[in-house]
């Protein structure tokens, strides 16, 4: 299962997909795989930059969504205050 | 003043409010927010990482690029602190374009630092205190 989590100001939204089921051909796992996809898409051209956060690895910048990554988290634009 | 006129005063007076209401973000303060921001930092800090935040109001990010330097974030809003070799060098100051509960600010800060110093570097405001042995105490 990988999870893709958007920070806003409405806390973190939170999409999930299955990459296996996906890949065996399940239409909603497709769709919801599909939709993360988009989102990340969408967020990135609104300036947001994604990171990968997994358990027990270093934090690295995501350029590029992959569905193989079991946590996603997706910063919003930020500026010097 | 009858009821027809209170009521074009209030829109006249609360009508030039409603933009800034919305881009400030107040209007998306919901109470579900903070709770799932709760839950996003206890997800991406380390154990050590949340025990401190909890016990000392800030977390201390040691720098990818820099072993004597390290991050400190607090938990509520507010100024980062750059401490090199334990002494307070400079404030620096980032923040998201829109508002996010406060547990969200820690997590930015945590995964830009992490895993894209430069940029947070580049893109934060410093201020170098002008004289620090105030606030390192005596030498």
């Amino acid at each position: 299962m990988g999870m893709l989590r958007i920070i806003s100001n409405r806390g973190d939204e939170r999409r999930l997909w299955n990459e296996q089921d996906a890949l065996a051909g399940d239409v909603e796992a497709l769709a919801a795989l599909r939709e993360a996809e988009r989102i990340f898409a969408r967020e990135r051209a609104r300036g947001a930059t994604a990171f990968r956060v997994e358990p027990g690895k270093p934090v690295e910048r995501l350029e590029q969504f992959d569905a193989q990554v079991s946590q996603i988290v997706m910063v919003p634009r930020v500026v010097g205050g | 003043m009858n009821m027809a006129t209170l009521v074009g005063v209030l829109i006249v007076v609360l009508l030039p409010l409603l933009p800034w209401v919305f881009i400030s973000g107040s209007y998306h303060k919901r109470p579900g927010a903070k709770r799932r921001a709760g839950e996003l930092l206890r997800a991406v800090l380390t154990a050590e990482q949340y025990v401190q935040l909890i016990r000392q109001g800030y977390i201390d990010i040691p720098s990818p690029s820099d072993p004597e330097r390290v991050y400190r974030v607090p938990r509520s809003p507010g100024q980062v602190q750059v401490r090199e070799k334990g002494q307070l060098t400079q404030w620096l100051c980032l923040q998201p374009f829109e508002w996010v509960p406060d547990a969200d600010l820690v997590v930015i800060h945590k995964l830009m630092i992490e895993a894209d110093e430069e940029t947070y570097l580049q893109k934060a405001n410093s201020i170098t205190p002008i004289a620090v042995s105030l606030f390192n105490g005596p030498v």
